[in-house]
């Protein structure tokens, strides 16, 4: 018999008498709707609480220039411009692609990225991968930037899953991104950019 | 297998050791405070909880359909699977997917299920290069230890130690500083990250309806070796699914909170097969191991319910044993309460019957449970299949007999009672016995029996009656 069925067998045999207790009676998470401002206050404070720098700007120029500021003198790793908002592409001309040899990407210091949805209940970035969204661009760099239109915005992951349902199902990795990259392992005394990004920047556009 | 000897020589040298005292009392009781204050955040928390209990409880009654439809999705989704009776069964698989994909060099993201199976030794005697890259399993690894804590594996190090093991294993600068010896690890592993081949992960949940593999780490590690390498492998528990996405929401809400009191860990990751066509990163090939190793003879068991934990450490820092004998004292990969009941539902009662023993009762880990696990009432289970199958000691059993034959006699009782008491009194100094003999002797070995009041219970009833 194949570790398979042997396992399945086993384990058909034992719910016929397993003695799992009573389930409890229980509805679904009810999440109440929030409107786009009450969302993105939320997300700016939750932001806040995780020591992430937040940036809202009210024009795509005020948005690239705020970009350009960041980015200025850094070697910049990032997504495709086909895959970026408020065509901010035009302050990235020299920066590298998922597509470049890794080393480059390694030594990039910024990863600049757009976003597939915000979560405010948790301050939470969205990344799903794909062609031009490399999942590197989050990651490798010290130092995070993403770009967040208002129309990301969901209040709840619960509230993601529902409604972005049908991308979810397409790409191979999705990835909540919440703060900074942070260990507690020696001594509980906070350590971030262990491993991903110690900075997160977060632009908000119009 | 552990031996009752060996059991009470661990806990003993743990107990004497006082350093490990203090950073255990500290880092649990830190713990408990973030969950507390977690928990405030949540509305409805005790919904939340009550909705994922139910989950699990369903999804555990019908876990051969449920694993059979994930492994549909996963196959769908270009995942390749493979099921192993045992842990040495899943280091077996592994190993042959290594070697199939021509690996050498393979980096790892914290996995309990590989622990439990011991992988990193199987993969080092068939010539591989492996690496931990979560900062607390990295120094364990390099400490030649073992984890302590399911959540913080190297909660009985001070930072002096890190920084010795750090500079003895790989040669930087002696330091005591977290910062300090943090950056250099990521210097280090990210090293290894890059010039990995393949990486294996556990899993925190699998999603049936979608075949998703869900990972949670908060210094990124489970990104690096499930983006990076070409090969990914997640060995997972046939017991962690879970059957939707909305699902999966209620649990990932409760697991950051009770586990370190974060809202979210800061990365989850839903990864649902290799990369696409035109992904620039990510496998090429990825495997999944669903792992029984004993999980479906505990499904058939008393304590089936064990099967719905996280893994998410709360009922550890909650209990007043985990906090006095830390994590080694349990023996083997599961510390605290949960590995009290994990340990022998896996590995069999026999040689581990002192692992249910070694609880008050007190019920604290139920009460933080986020599925409200009944750990006590599964404790106590082990208890009577112990005495069952091994026999109660002649001496207690003797005593129940003399103590059943003894209480339903008023007077007798009463005579018994005084008796005792005159006795032990006369034992004691300044109201406490500090050596007691015959049968209580054991009680009195590692603490100090209280000397019984003047007048009894009774006694005082009788007067104020009067």
């Amino acid at each position: 018999m194949s570790a398979r069925a042997a396992i399945l067998s086993r384990l058909a045999a034992a719910q016929r008498t397993a003695r799992l207790p009573a389930s409890p009676a229980a509805g679904p998470i009810v999440t109440p709707s929030h409107g786009a401002e009450e969302c993105l206050e939320r997300f700016g404070s939750e932001l806040a609480a995780l020591g992430v720098d937040c940036h809202v700007e009210a024009t795509p120029a005020r948005v690239r220039e705020c970009v350009g500021a960041l980015v200025a003198g850094k070697r910049v790793l990032a997504w495709d411009a086909r895959r970026l908002p408020y065509a901010v592409d035009a302050v990235l001309s020299d920066a590298v692609r998922g597509g470049s040899p890794r080393e480059e990407q390694a030594r990039a210091e910024i990863g600049v990225t757009g976003c597939d949805g915000a979560i405010a209940e948790t301050g939470s970035l969205v990344l799903l991968s794909g062609r031009g969204r490399s999942r590197a661009v989050s990651l490798l760099p010290p130092v995070h930037l993403a770009l967040v239109r208002p129309e990301d915005l969901y209040f709840s992951m619960g509230e993601f899953f529902a409604r972005a349902d049908g991308r979810l199902g397409e790409e191979a990795c999705c990835t909540f991104v919440t703060g900074p990259s942070r260990t507690a392992d020696i001594e509980l005394t906070l350590t971030l950019g262990v491993h991903g990004p110690g900075k997160v920047i977060v632009v908000v556009g119009p | 297998m552990s031996t009752p000897s060996a059991f009470r020589e661990r806990v003993r040298s743990a107990i004497g050791n006082e350093r490990l005292h203090v950073a255990l009392g500290r880092a649990t009781e830190a713990l408990r405070s973030r969950r507390s204050s977690a928990l405030a955040s949540l509305d409805g928390f005790e919904d939340v909880r009550d909705l994922s209990r139910k989950v699990k409880l369903e999804m555990l009654a019908d876990l051969s359909s449920h694993l059979q439809r994930f492994e549909e999705r996963l196959v769908a989704n270009g995942v390749e699977v493979h099921w192993a009776e045992t842990g040495t069964d899943a280091n077996r698989i592994v190993t042959e997917i290594a070697r199939r994909h021509g690996v050498k060099r393979i980096v790892k993201s914290k996995s309990m299920a590989t622990e439990e199976t011991h992988l990193n030794h199987s993969l080092q005697q068939a010539g591989m290069e492996v690496v931990e890259t979560d900062l607390g399993e990295y120094i364990v690894q390099l400490a030649e230890d073992r984890p302590s804590h399911i959540i913080l594996p190297i909660i009985h190090l001070t930072r002096e130690d890190v920084g010795e093991v750090m500079h003895r294993r790989i040669g930087v600068p002696l330091s005591s500083d977290p910062q300090t010896l943090a950056a250099y690890a990521r210097a280090k592993l990210r090293d290894e990250f890059l010039r990995a081949d393949m990486g294996i992960t556990g899993a925190n949940f699998g999603v049936v309806e979608t075949g998703t593999i869900c990972l949670v780490t908060n210094e990124g590690n489970g990104r690096m070796v499930t983006t990076l390498p070409r090969v990914h492998v997640a060995v997972m528990g046939i017991e962690k699914l879970v059957p939707t996405l909305r699902d999966l929401d209620a649990f990932l809400k409760l697991l950051a909170r009770s586990a370190t009191g974060q809202k979210l860990t800061t990365y989850t990751t839903l990864l649902r097969g290799p990369r696409r066509p035109g992904d620039e990163c990510g496998p090429e090939a990825m495997h999944v191991v669903l792992l029984d190793n004993g999980r479906s003879r505990l499904l058939a068991g008393e304590n089936a319910e064990i099967l719905g934990c996280i893994r998410c450490g709360a009922c550890l820092n909650a209990c007043p044993i985990y906090k006095h004998i830390g994590g080694h004292a349990y023996g083997d990969t599961y510390p605290g309460p949960i590995g009290a009941v994990v340990t022998p539902g896996l590995r069999g009662l026999h040689g581990w019957t002192d692992l249910p023993a070694a609880s008050t009762l007190c019920g604290a880990c139920r009460d933080v449970c986020p599925v409200r696990l009944d750990i006590p009432r599964m404790l106590l289970a082990l208890r009577r299949e112990a005495v069952r199958e091994e026999g109660a000691p002649l001496s207690l059993r003797l005593g129940l007999k003399a103590f059943a034959w003894i209480a339903p006699r008023p007077r007798l009782y009463r005579a018994a009672t005084r008796l005792a008491r005159t006795a032990l009194r006369s034992l004691a100094r300044d109201g406490w016995i500090r050596r007691a003999p015959g049968l209580a002797a054991g009680w009195t070995q590692v603490r100090d029996l209280k000397a019984p009041a003047p007048r009894t219970f009774q006694d005082l009833w009788k007067e104020k009656k009067r």
